[in-house]
């Protein structure tokens, strides 16, 4: 009980709240640094739209907000956590990863795959109880994938897969969802389908996102903020003025009419660092 | 065979390593560590040498070098610099060579060793027994306790990292738990055999269904029945037990992609058969 008082204790009283506060955080990976200089922050239920080319640094700012990588200098504070608090809040951070490379035949359904969201919730050498089989089936028919539970997930289509996917990150006490790159590998419709979905769950449930693409337009759409990194933050502000600026092209170095042209259709996603 | 004292203690020690290997099986199959079972089965090797050089219990030092192989793949193949399938190679074939080079130097090579390369369980005694049941008990404890950790690790480690699940403590744990697991056969198989063991009824299980309480059931079942069968024809005919459990583990496999609902074999002779017998 106690753990789920502090996230709550936060978000208590008049909002909105600072989600995530980022100042100077500097990481270095491998010898080369990928994130530079980085701060900003952001409110509670926002949908902020993460963009910058491939290797830009997009993932690895995830991976910093979620305490997964600590930052060679500067600080990181998520729901007014630092990290090493946030570690044991993780159950309130939704996560869907970039392109799920999972092996088609392993022998788990729908079901089980949602289930593995729960784990936090249900906490080490305890089993699932019957809470946590309502939560699986209501994240289930929230993304709607009901009907489908005992279905193998590699018999799913790409589509189905995400929903399942995000339907994982939504069967724990989320309020944070960080999707990285979820979309890529779908066609058109499967990709509007998604992001619709998602926005509604978002204001029905009032959950804030996070969402790392190098698919501008589809942001653009769908998005209250944008930032754009390429290794240090070059842009942090609403979609028209993140696309209308002419630092954007700074930070793709290149044309970004040439970004909006090619943004018609998808962009094959992996890659990212 | 039960009226013997020895052959007691072969079907309880075979029955002990069956259910550990057995459901081992299931996470060398699905995490991918079919390879990593085999660099570690043949690094025993080099552990079983130093015992014998060293006039201690074999087993006690394949199983401190197994486990530090296990966390040398870890470590090194964390690090990032080199693939896992790199890793094992290199150490796998170091650890065999540095054991016939000590088996030389040291004059070791006699029926002793041979049992190890290819098992002895009738040569067990309850001291051994004993011995490999609390270490078959640790195994299948890990194994069960933190199963939904290590299917969520199994399936997609970089979500269960951001969803809090203690990765590293988890891989670590998985692969000192097969090198356990892989130590305590070599008495039922030999370390020659042993991949067979962690492999085989694991994919056995892959073969009938895509749930996993089915897979890890099935592979469970396919471990104790080839045991048993095997100890028992290796009772009646001069057979070596271990090679004849390996064998009847993989007719089962056979069996298990004969049946596989997914191929559909089965179900292809039926309709045939009944196609013949309309005409």
């Amino acid at each position: 009980m106690k753990r789920a008082c502090k996230v709550a204790e936060y978000f208590n009283g008049s909002g909105p709240h600072t989600l995530i506060e980022m100042q100077n955080v500097w990481v270095s990976l491998g010898g080369h640094t990928v994130l530079e200089d980085i701060t900003f922050s952001l409110e509670e239920k926002m949908f902020l739209g993460v963009i910058g080319p491939n290797g830009a640094g997009k993932t690895t700012l995830l991976r910093v907000m979620l305490g997964l990588l600590r930052p060679d200098r500067g600080s990181v504070r998520v729901m007014g956590m630092s990290p090493d608090e946030l570690k044991h809040e993780l159950h309130h951070i939704g996560y869907v990863p970039q392109a799920v490379m999972f092996d088609p035949i392993f022998p788990v359904s729908v079901f089980d795959v949602v289930m593995m969201g729960r784990i936090c919730c249900i906490g080490p050498l305890r089993f699932a109880a019957k809470k946590d089989k309502d939560a699986v089936a209501e994240s289930i028919r929230m993304v709607g994938l009901d009907g489908l539970e005992s279905r193998p997930i590699g018999e799913l289509s790409g589509g189905q897969q995400k929903r399942a996917f995000l339907a994982r990150a939504l069967c724990m006490e989320t309020r944070i969802l960080m999707l990285d790159e979820p979309t890529s590998g779908l066609d058109i419709p499967a990709q509007s389908q998604f992001m619709d979905l998602l926005t509604e769950l978002k204001e029905r449930l009032g959950l804030s996102v996070i969402f790392v693409s190098h698919d501008v337009n589809v942001l653009a759409r769908y998005a209250d903020e944008m930032v754009c990194i390429n290794r240090s933050m070059h842009l942090h502000g609403k979609p028209e003025e993140v696309i209308g600026s002419d630092r954007l092209k700074d930070a793709y170095r290149c044309e970004f009419d040439f970004l909006v042209g090619a943004g018609g259709h998808h962009h094959e996603g992996g890659g990212g660092r | 065979m039960l009226a013997f004292g020895f052959g007691q203690r072969a079907l309880i020690g075979g029955l002990l390593i069956a259910t550990t290997c057995s459901i081992m099986s299931f996470f060398v199959i699905v995490r991918r560590l079919a390879f990593a079972g085999m660099g570690i089965s043949h690094a025993a090797f080099g552990g079983v040498a130093i015992g014998i050089a060293a006039g201690v219990n074999p087993i006690v030092t394949a199983g401190a070098f197994c486990v530090g192989v296990a966390g040398g793949i870890g470590w090194l193949s964390r690090k990032g610099r080199l693939h896992e399938d790199a890793v094992i190679g290199i150490l796998f074939s170091a650890s065999m060579a540095f054991g016939v080079v000590l088996i030389a130097v040291a004059h070791a090579y006699n029926q002793d060793l041979l049992s190890y390369l290819f098992g002895s369980i009738l040569a067990m005694t309850w001291a051994d027994v004993t011995i490999l049941a609390v270490l078959s008990v640790l195994a299948v404890a890990f194994l069960i306790f933190f199963f939904k950790e290590l299917l969520f690790f199994s399936f997609d480690e970089e979500t269960a990292a951001a969803s809090g699940v203690p990765v590293r403590f988890v891989y670590y744990g998985l692969l000192i738990t097969m090198a356990l697991t892989i130590v305590i056969s070599i008495k039922l198989v030999g370390i020659i055999l042993i991949s067979a063991l962690i492999v085989i009824p694991g994919a056995t299980g892959l073969q009938v269904s895509r749930n996993y309480r089915v897979v890890v059931l099935v592979s469970l079942a396919s471990g104790l029945v080839s045991t048993i069968a095997g100890l028992y024809l290796s009772f009646r005919l001069p057979v070596a037990s271990g090679a004849t459990i390996v064998l009847i583990m993989f007719g089962l496999f056979l069996l298990g992609v004969l049946v596989s609902p997914r191929r559909g074999y089965m179900q292809r002779i039926k309709r045939k058969t009944k196609a013949s017998g309309e005409i």
